[in-house]
């Protein structure tokens, strides 16, 4: 008896648990909820708490996150007006605004969702992004950049596509996340900026030879008159000398052919002063000894 | 009374060929990890199950053949028939042994390596997918897993009590699978279930559970094969099924272990342990304790304990209730009607903008911007120089314009808090993400607006702040209940691919500033030596000056003392002047005198300067000779 007790209370407790599950369920805060009756959406839960319903196959409950939801979409290229190509990633805060239209259209499934979403976006995306320039997006000056603007229109294309054909979806905001250049763009782009660097260092390079050559010749300059200054103040002292040595002159006037004939003497020293070869004949002094002397009798 | 096991072998066989193809299609239908083990588990039971009834099938044969030889050796005892071979007497039985013999090793074998395999391939491919349930399929699957286990149970204990009590020692294999296969369909009802009242990892963790399960039938096997190569040949003697598994029946009866621990405890103390008033309490009641203990563990939902540091959220019917538990023990209705969720609101939590951190270059201590330290991203940035001569050429045609943009790679790690953890919690599906999203767009936009030049110097210092500000006031905007503590410019530069030309500027600087010192220096020793020329030039100067002055005085006077001597004797001085003079000046030349006047010969005088003979000594190779 103890024994069927136990059973019949575990029975029981396993009955009520699985009615439970099959009769009654939750809907939490942060959902929201669907309820089909053979298939066909009768009801939109929104509000949490608990609820009744029959159980399958009669109903069925399809509870949905209608907290905002956020995903990127494809990193893709495209073109702006100016012809420069992009590559560009937005991302997007959606929710589930009506279950009932939302459960059917995608079957109940939110990545099916995002992706008839992704599409709009990237539709939306491409045909905003022809119609501007690159300097909306990236540019020196701030208030040229239309970031926010360019967002807008994005915003603006898909929401319109939502509202058109009610897929039961809101979406509450589209930003970009990230911008960027193709890969052989970058490329072209790290060409640039090596070729930037490059001029800065040729130009140092180039300054720093002008600058050291203009040192060098301001140097040469300041040197050369240095020592011109200095020749000039040798040829004025020599020349005070030759002034100072002119004023004994008067004394070689006292006797013209001495002075004279000393001169020749000295001339004559300075200038046999180099080794030199010389010719005389027997007149020249002393030669002329020579002229005088006893000659011998020839011999038999 | 004699009981053909053989229809019951064929039903459960039936049952567990069909159980486990609606479980398998079922699986695919949910997608269930815990579906597939239980898939595993119940092929592997019709496969025992066949084995076994097709064993049946052979030992029926041979107890119908014995009956039929029995009854010929009565009628005809002294027939010849019994003096043929035996195995053309008793086929039957020669294919009973053969098949024990050959066929059940085999068999064994083949289990083992399904177990093994089975196990090994799950658990792989458990760890690697992302795939879940699917959730509207959810609800219908669970019910026909309680289905399936209910049947296999209402099966499987019919079958193992029959086994049991006739002692069908064929029968036991498949009716042990059949009741350990309701357990495993209705612990995969619960993996499911639990996903579906919230616990996503339910379905998980009984796949890795069922993966252990069928690893140690896979080890129990190779075990049995093992000793059955050594286990003595007794002929006669009855056999355990080498496909039987011990642990699926200890799955399927966990009573026998009740039973085996009591013996074991008589043996272990000497006296009858198991009749003890306690322990036949214990065993009376168990029930009733496990009941307890389920009670227990469900009232223990009515207490929350929550940590320093952390805030819990309440859903009472999934309602919220505000405000958000703090530190403390709190009281609550039992689970489901209420639900907590905790959240570490104290925690600094770090997101990565434009880059994912490496853990393997972590260790790095030195930080270098022509190697890559993370994997980096590169952002755009604006670029002056670069507009500012597409402005001045109007005339270039805008597709031959190259992109006014430079690329920077930025490393911003943004710390923050939870400050209002209803917000955070119930505003977004996945905060932290949409908080990386913002993060991330207010770089790219900031940078966007943004000179390089600028950015790398001055404006370095404000960016932080700026980001900051803006992130701040994103989060704000969404409501996202973070506070935004700290955004760190911590690793700023040019793309590795050019960083290295960023270097070789500040090399240029550093020769520039050289070859200006040099020169410097080099005008310093041009001066010095053009002053001590000038010093030296001004100085031989006044040298020959002095010496002009001194030696025309010193000729004056000389020449004032000559001039009496000269007016003395006028011829004689100047010819005593002239030679000594004379000898002076030609001393050191070579002299030819002519004494002779009166010829008509033509003196050739070479004057050559004779080359040095040891010069002419030298040998000079020929290389036109051989």
């Amino acid at each position: 008896m103890k024994q069927n007790l136990l059973t019949i209370v575990i029975g029981a407790v396993l009955v009520i648990i699985f009615a439970l599950l099959l009769f009654v369920f939750q809907v939490r805060q942060s959902e929201i909820a669907v309820v089909t009756t053979f298939g066909k959406p009768v009801q939109n839960i929104t509000e949490p708490g608990a609820y009744f319903k029959w159980p399958w196959p009669i109903q069925n409950v399809y509870k949905f996150d209608k907290r905002i939801q956020n995903f990127e979409d494809k990193f893709s290229q495209t073109l702006t007006a100016d012809n420069n190509n992009l590559i560009v990633t937005i991302f997007t805060g959606w929710e589930i605004s009506d279950a009932k239209e939302f459960y059917p259209k995608f079957l109940g499934s939110v990545p099916a969702a995002q992706r008839a979403l992704e599409s709009m976006m990237r539709n939306a995306k491409n045909a905003v992004i022809a119609s501007h320039n690159l300097s909306d997006f990236v540019n020196s000056d701030p208030q040229q950049l239309k970031f926010d603007a360019i967002e807008g229109e994005i915003k603006a294309e898909v929401q319109a596509e939502l509202s058109t054909n009610n897929y039961g979806i809101q979406l509450d905001f589209l930003a970009f996340k990230k911008i960027e250049l193709p890969e052989s763009v970058s490329a072209t782009v790290f060409s640039r900026m090596t070729a930037e660097r490059q001029q800065i260092i040729s130009s140092l390079q180039f300054a720093g030879d002008a600058e050291s050559n203009n040192i060098a010749s301001a140097a040469d300059r300041l040197a050369a008159g240095v020592v011109n200054n200095a020749l000039a103040d040798a040829t004025r002292i020599r020349g005070e000398g030759e002034a100072a040595a002119a004023q004994v002159l008067p004394v070689f006037q006292q006797n013209p052919e001495l002075a004279n004939y000393l001169l020749r003497i000295d001339a004559l020293k300075q200038s046999l002063n180099q080794r030199s070869t010389l010719i005389f004949d027997e007149r020249t002094p002393p030669f002329d000894l020579f002229q005088n002397l006893p000659k011998n009798s020839p011999t038999n | 009374m004699e009981r053909n096991t053989q229809k019951n072998g064929l039903v459960n066989l039936m049952a567990a060929v069909m159980i486990f193809i609606a479980a398998f299609v079922v699986t695919c239908y949910v997608n269930s990890l815990a579906g597939q083990a239980a898939s595993i588990f119940l092929g592997l039971g019709a496969l025992v199950a066949f084995g076994s009834w097709f064993q049946m099938r052979l030992e029926e044969n041979e107890r119908l053949e014995k009956l039929e030889i029995d009854e010929l050796a009565r009628t005809k005892g002294d027939s010849t028939l019994f003096d043929a071979k035996e195995s053309e007497v008793f086929p039957a039985r020669r294919s009973r042994e053969q098949f024990e013999k050959f066929f059940v090793p085999g068999f064994a074998v083949l289990l083992f390596i399904l177990e093994a395999g089975g196990a090994w391939l799950l658990w792989r491919w458990i760890g690697k997918t992302t795939s879940g349930i699917v959730d509207v399929r959810a609800m219908p699957s669970l019910s026909l897993f309680a289905i399936f286990a209910l049947l296999l149970f209402l099966l499987g204990r019919f079958s193992v009590t029959i086994a049991r009590l006739g002692d069908y020692r064929l029968l036991r294999p498949g009716s042990s699978f059949l009741l350990a296969g309701a357990y495993v369909c209705a612990f995969t009802a619960l993996g499911i279930a639990g996903i579906k009242t919230g616990f996503p990892k339910t379905d998980f963790w009984i796949a890795r559970g069922l993966c252990v399960l069928l690893g140690l039938m896979a080890a129990e096997m190779l075990l049995t094969l093992l000793l059955e190569i050594y286990r003595p040949r007794v002929k006669g003697k009855i056999t355990r099924p080498l496909y039987e598994s011990r642990v699926v029946g200890l799955l399927a009866q966990p009573e026998s272990l009740f039973t085996t621990a009591a013996q074991t405890l008589d043996y272990q103390f000497g006296f009858n342990v198991s009749e003890t008033w306690f322990f036949q309490l214990l065993q009376k009641n168990l029930a009733y304790l496990i009941l307890a203990q389920l009670a227990v563990l469900f009232l223990s939902t009515c207490v929350v304990f929550v940590d320093a540091g952390e805030q819990v959220v309440l859903e009472h019917f999934g309602k919220r209730i505000d405000p958000p538990l703090t530190a403390g023990a709190h009281l609550k209705l039992p689970w489901p009607v209420d639900k907590i969720y905790r959240y570490r609101t104290e925690q600094i939590q770090t997101i990565y903008v434009g880059f994912t951190p490496d853990t393997g270059k972590d260790e790095q201590n030195v930080i270098l911007w022509t190697v890559a330290h993370n994997q980096e991203q590169n952002f755009l940035v604006a670029n002056r120089q670069t507009a500012m001569i597409q402005s001045d050429n109007t005339d270039t045609n805008d597709t031959l314009k190259a992109p006014p943009v430079s690329l920077i790679t930025v490393s911003i790690p943004v710390q923050f808090q939870i400050t209002n953890v209803m917000d955070w919690a119930y505003n977004n599906g996945d905060p932290t993400n949409l908080l990386t999203d913002l993060a991330t767009r207010e770089v790219v936009h900031y940078l966007a607006g943004v000179d390089l030049g600028d950015f790398l110097s001055h404006a370095r210092l404000q960016a932080a702040d700026t980001l900051q500000q803006q992130i701040q006031a994103e989060a704000n905007e969404y409501n996202l209940g973070a506070k935004i503590l700290f955004v760190g410019l911590q690793d700023v530069h040019p793309p590795t691919t050019v960083a290295g030309d960023y270097e070789k500027v500040v090399g240029a600087y550093q020769t520039y500033f050289a070859k200006i010192l040099n020169a410097k220096a080099d005008a310093i020793r041009t001066n010095a030596l053009a002053g001590a020329l000038a010093f030296t030039t001004t100085n031989v100067a006044d040298a020959t000056r002095e010496q002009l002055e001194v030696s025309a005085f010193a000729r004056a006077a000389l020449f004032t003392n000559q001039i009496p001597a000269f007016e003395a004797a006028p011829s004689v001085y100047k010819q005593r002047a002239y030679f000594k003079a004379f000898a002076d000046a030609t001393a050191s030349s070579r002299k030819y005198i002519l004494l002779v006047t009166n010829t008509q010969d033509v003196i050739i005088f070479d004057l050559e300067d004779k080359i040095r003979n040891d010069l002419l000594d030298l040998n000079v190779p020929n290389e036109q000779s051989p």
